[in-house]
């Protein structure tokens, strides 16, 4: 036995007596021995978008959300990843049977960030300014049943009693998205009808109080944001300690991905906020490898891209080329896409093939295999022939009954690396079927005037979601919504299954019992499948890389992925 | 050295115009098995000898990390003057990726030889175009002097700051949606065209107003000839001027051709162009597993230091300038 | 001599002026003229028509060109740029903030650039025989041809393959050296050049003759005699520096004009477009301005011609 040898075997002998010894003071196991948190301390997480307001109200986009989530409170939560109902600042609720009344206890003795305290009147006050005409808020839109404005009084300082104006699926859920606002801030500003200007990114942000875990405490435009713990925060954790864990979350604005990457490589970010791009995957898993993060998979993304032809009435496309307008041209196609080749070449594998807007990752409301068309030519060419569109004079491209040859344009969005690439492969699948297809890439301003001005054949593009719940995405099921892609904004349903779909979605909205709505909902994806009006190829695999450091995070598939549960973060130490 | 550059050129010129027959792979076919994957290497010899040069078929062994391992098992042996093109390998064996492929699994090689035509193409194009207007307007400026001198110059400086992205963008939105890639060709090399006159301009006008002093042109107002006829004999003291020109013209306008593809204002996704093929190296991490997406940088490189080398020294002053055309 | 002077750089001023405004106002045109608009994100979004129709109104969406394009030159004419309908902030702050980070990264590569090759530039003028000299003319050479685009994506790599942070592309010194490493080639090579007229100068010659150490003969005599020249260059580089950083800040993702610029257009926002238009109109003038004065000091003939 050579000595150095001999010196290894002893240092390991010592070694795993330390940890041994020490695992048994420790007393109770610990799955993960250092994966517990420290309080204090400061985490980054980088954000692409710069704000413009810090308002929910009036800003609908990403910045609003997130300053919501981290400075503001709301009377419940859902959590996103596993869809229950939190108490937040209300600590019970009671609802009548049926389910149009709800009393809400408030919690009692809570303070703003600034110190004032909170009381019935600022969850009034919240309501008052959601549906203010001269606020216009895009939330105070969203939050209507049956275009009808939501009830709300105070029975004392800690009661507040809420009615729905019609029976509305899913409940109380809906105050998920609503911050309590501060009254004693906002009250003149919403008298004086400057409730917009209150909150921007250029006002003192001593303006701006809230009871969620952190302060805003610092704006520098297009450098970062600074949160800073809320000192009147009221959570604990199981072992009593207060929350938010850190004392600082400084939050990065990196609007370019490789920036953002760089920066969780070196160790200079903690979280990103967004799922990793599959071809980002392979530094990242590296990155896994040497220590310096982890990957954690989300789960399936609720958002996936969609693929359409201009069906609205009288579409230049759909006069010229009568076969885009047919049920069974769409039949073909998606019999002729190998979805399986669109996981494997855009996503890298990282994703699930799908046949409809629905993905596994809306949990219950997933139906799998409906609607499925397998990757068939055969099928696609049998389906093709039987509405006339043939090779007709051997160059490989068909023609239609008047000769013309089957040719058409998709738009997408330019920048979008998952859908230009989507698009580059369908435009080569196609090709085998004998469909010639352009692919141009505009950026979204000129996309979406296309799409106002029905000015195209066909598009591949998508909106995202902020909810799994069907009665949140009425937009895109209901045939007067602006995001029924195919024919948005219809007067009345232009087809006899849209008529169809459109009360089934009114019906399984407006029901109360979990499982006929979800009956009612299979029914509705059953209904869209048969008529194939879009189709949808592959749902990308969200998977969040989160520093070695950074613990408690818990991502979910809804954006944002971790930030959501910002006060559960913590920067993770030895449990003394 | 100068001889060197020229043949680089040369070579570069030849992979354009013979695209086609160069390229062992069609262009626009994907492999799906194939996306990201590494160049292949050409051997000549294996455990059992010499061998007539072969590759070995690709293996897909992870997809997320794009790692491919060479199947030993079979040589597949190149093959030349197949099917009208130089090299290739027999169509069940694969594609044959001499320089890799890109993210939908086409191959790089053929990419570059097409991207070479449309690159190239546009470039000369563009500083032809721009010699031609630059040359007329500044000599017109320069004979005539006085108002038609200060209207030409105002409208040089003024195109000079004029962003070239913008440009591009409303011209190509009064074109239609689908436009084939001759038209875009066309339109691309008009608006290069467009932005880089006013450099070429303001040259022949300071020579040209130089000149216009001088004892012949002095002599050939005498006899009586017109301003028309003037520019005629004033324009070949600016010939020197142009040739320089247009050997620096050619390289910033490739650059622009370049810049504007890969920020996505130049040519269509599928379409092949260098910049085009730039933009699939942009993120960071297709360059950290995917390195030979950067080739298309390294052939623009080797253009544009070719063609300094033929403009030689003293041309660098000048091309600083040209840095505007980047925009 | 000096009134003339005065007079003619101001009306070197004005004319500047005057063609930055009419330059943004044509961009405010050309942006109108190209599709959508900048409500064009909002009604991708969902959001209400009502609340649309109120920020066309708000915006000035609803009125002729002809009247929009007239109000804005006239705002110009006040140093107003109007409100950015993305950021929902005046375009001068925006405008003046991304700035801001541009100069700084366009003097950074300026400073880099003269640091690095003024002295070499003496070096391989003065020496230009050593292998030293000749490995670095082909080094600048080959430099030279790299295009920011290349050159910012060339780093990129090296800082994914290395790690090195310091080449992390938000951070100065990637940009900053993609920029600033062609130029920084194009000085060498003028630099270079002038040393070696310069040594061969009868002074020069004279000073060698009475015995002045060579070292101090180049790097005193030689270089002070050169710089001039190569000082004429500087308001191009600085004009062409803000300008021809748009492929850097891209790749590298640095929040300047550039990106600001793309990220406006992206989004519809015409005032934003025509804002970033002004400033990039108001640098390359600012460079012109400055290329003139510096040759004017640089070589007495330009000021008997103005």
């Amino acid at each position: 036995m050579t000595p150095a040898r001999t010196l290894r075997l002893a240092y390991t002998a010592v070694l795993t007596l330390v940890v041994v010894v020490f695992s048994q003071r420790c007393g109770t196991p610990q799955v993960a021995g250092d994966d517990w948190p420290v309080e204090g301390g400061r985490l980054v997480a980088t954000f692409r978008t710069e704000p413009t307001n810090f308002n929910r109200l009036v800003d609908a986009g990403p910045v609003g959300r997130l300053s919501a989530l981290l400075t503001q409170a709301t009377l419940l939560r859902v959590d996103p990843t596993s869809g229950d109902l939190e108490p937040r600042l209300a600590t019970a609720w009671t609802g009548t049977p049926d389910g149009l009344t709800w009393t809400f206890t408030l919690r009692p003795g809570l303070k703003f960030s600034d110190g004032e305290p909170f009381s019935s009147s600022d969850v009034l006050f919240t309501f008052q300014a959601l549906y203010d005409e001269r606020v216009g808020s895009q939330l105070g839109k969203e939050m209507q049943v049956g275009g009808l404005p939501l009830q709300v009084r105070a029975l004392d300082d800690h009661h507040v009693v809420l009615t729905f104006p019609a029976p509305f699926g899913p409940g109380i859920s809906i105050l998920d998205s609503l911050p309590i606002l501060p009254r004693h801030k906002l009250k003149a500003a919403l008298d004086a009808g400057t409730f917009p200007a209150a909150w921007t990114a250029s006002t003192d942000l001593s303006a701006i109080a809230g009871m969620g875990p952190f302060v805003l405490t610092e704006y520098l435009p297009a450098q970062r944001m600074l949160f800073v713990r809320n000192p009147h925060f009221w959570r604990t954790d199981e072992q009593g300690r207060t929350l938010p864990y850190l004392d600082e979350l400084e939050v990065p604005i990196v609007p370019e991905q490789n920036a953002e990457l760089l920066r969780m490589q070196a160790g200079q970010a903690d979280l990103i906020n967004s799922g990793a791009r599959a071809e980002d995957l392979a530094m990242l898993r590296d990155a896994q490898t040497a220590g310096r993060l982890r990957l954690v998979e989300a789960g399936t993304s609720i958002d996936v891209s969609t693929f359409w032809f201009n069906l609205t009435p009288g579409a230049a496309a759909t006069q010229q080329k009568p076969w885009l307008g047919d049920e069974i041209f769409r039949r073909a196609l998606s019999h002729a896409i190998n979805r399986q080749v669109i996981v494997d070449t855009v996503y890298l594998g990282a994703a699930t093939p799908v046949y409809g807007p629905v993905t596994p990752g809306h949990g219950e409301w997933y139906v799998p295999d409906m609607g499925a068309t397998p990757f068939d030519l055969g099928r696609a060419r049998t389906l093709l022939t039987s509405i006339g569109l043939e090779d007709r004079d051997g160059d490989g491209v068909l023609e239609d009954t008047r000769q013309r040859p089957v040719r058409f344009s998709i738009l997408t969005q330019r920048g979008n690396t998952d859908r230009e690439r989507t698009s580059a492969v369908l435009q080569e699948q196609l090709r085998q079927v004998g469909i010639a297809v352009d692919v141009v890439a505009l950026d979204v301003p000129a996309l979406r005037g296309r799409f106002g001005s029905g000015d195209y054949e066909a598009m591949y593009y998508g909106a995202s979601s902020n909810s799994k719940d069907p009665a949140d995405n009425m937009g895109f099921w209901l045939s007067s919504g602006g995001f029924h892609f195919w024919n948005p904004g219809q007067s009345s349903p232009a087809t006899a299954w849209e008529a169809a779909l459109d009360a089934l979605m009114q019906r399984q909205a407006t029901t109360m019992d979990r499982a006929d709505r979800r009956r009612l909902f299979a029914e509705a994806q059953q209904l869209l499948a048969d008529h194939v009006p879009a189709l949808w190829f592959a749902a990308p695999t969200i998977t969040v890389p989160i520093s070695a450091r950074a613990g408690g995070a818990t991502p979910a598939v809804i954006s944002p992925p971790v930030l959501w549960n910002a006060e559960q973060l913590y920067i993770t130490g030895t449990r003394r | 050295m100068r001889r060197v550059a020229g043949g680089l050129l040369l070579g570069f010129v030849l992979l354009a115009l013979l695209a086609p027959s160069v390229s062992p792979n069609d262009p626009q076919v994907q492999s799906p098995d194939r996306t990201f994957a590494p160049p292949m290497r050409v051997h000549v010899r294996d455990s059992e000898g010499w061998q007539a040069p072969f590759v070995y078929r690709q293996v897909l062994v992870d997809r997320i990390s794009r790692t491919y391992t060479d199947s030993h098992d079979v040589r597949v042996p190149l093959q030349w003057f197949v099917g009208g093109r130089l090299v290739s390998v027999a169509a069940d064996r694969g594609p044959l990726l001499l320089c890799g492929a890109d993210a939908v699994g086409r191959d790089l090689c053929a990419r570059l030889a097409y991207g070479a035509r449309l690159s190239l193409g546009v470039a000369v194009l563009g500083a032809c175009g721009a010699l031609l207007l630059g040359a007329w307007l500044g000599a017109t400026a320069g004979t005539f002097g006085g108002r038609v001198d200060t209207l030409v110059m105002t409208v040089a400086d003024f195109v000079l700051v004029l962003p070239v992205v913008y440009l591009a963008i409303v011209l190509r939105a009064t074109r239609p949606l689908v436009m084939d890639t001759g038209e875009m060709f066309v339109l691309m090399s008009a608006i290069f065209a467009g932005a880089a006159w006013p450099d070429v301009a303001r040259g022949v006008r300071s020579v040209v107003a130089s000149e216009r002093s001088r004892d012949y042109a002095e002599a050939a107002r005498a006899v009586g000839a017109g301003p028309c006829r003037l520019v005629g004999h004033l324009l070949p003291a600016a010939y020197g001027f142009l040739r320089i020109e247009f050997v620096l013209l050619v390289p910033a306008l490739l650059i622009a051709e370049s810049t504007l593809s890969f920020v996505g204002f130049g040519f269509e996704g599928a379409i092949p162009s260098w910049g085009g093929l730039l933009k699939d190296s942009e993120a960071l991490t297709a360059m950290y597993s995917a390195p030979w997406l950067l080739i298309p940088a390294v052939a623009l490189f080797v253009v544009v230091l070719a063609l300094q080398t033929l403009a030689g020294a003293g041309a660098s002053a000048v091309n600083i300038d040209r840095a505007r055309t980047h925009r | 001599m000096n009134s003339r002077v005065a007079a003619f750089a101001l009306r070197r001023v004005v004319a500047a002026l005057v063609l930055v405004v009419s330059v943004s106002t044509a961009a405010f045109v050309l942006a109108r003229m190209a599709p959508g608009d900048e409500t064009t994100a909002d009604e991708a979004a969902g959001l209400d028509r009502q609340l649309i129709a109120r920020k066309r109104e708000r915006l000035g969406l609803d009125r002729p060109l002809v009247v929009q394009v007239t109000e804005y030159s006239l705002g110009i004419l006040r140093f107003d740029l109007g409100q950015s309908a993305k950021y929902e902030r005046p375009v001068a702050t925006l405008v003046a903030e991304r700035g801001a980070n541009t100069a700084r990264l366009a003097f950074a590569a300026l400073l880099l650039s003269t640091l690095l090759g003024l002295p070499v530039g003496v070096y391989t003028g003065a020496y230009p025989r050593r292998w030293g000299a000749r490995l670095t003319t082909v080094i600048s050479s080959a430099v030279l041809a790299c295009p920011p685009l290349v050159a910012a994506l060339g780093l990129l790599f090296l800082a994914v393959s290395t790690g090195w942070v310091a080449l992390a592309p938000d951070r100065l010194l990637a940009p900053a050296l993609a920029l600033g490493l062609p130029i920084a080639a194009v000085l060498e090579r003028l630099q270079s050049q002038a040393t070696r007229e310069a040594m061969s100068a009868p002074d020069l010659l004279a000073a060698a003759a009475r015995g002045i150490p060579p070292a101090r003969l180049v790097w005193v005599h030689a270089a002070r005699q050169s710089l001039r020249p190569v000082l004429g260059v500087y308001g191009i580089v600085i004009g062409s520096l803000f300008s021809g950083s748009i492929a850097v800040e891209f790749v590298t993702g640095w929040p300047g004009l550039g990106r600001l610029l793309f990220d406006a257009v992206q989004s519809g926002d015409v005032r934003l477009v025509s804002g970033c238009v002004f400033a990039g109109g108001v640098c390359l003038a600012v460079g012109n301005l400055l290329a003139d004065g510096l040759r004017a000091l640089a070589d007495p003939r330009v000021r008997e011609l103005a």
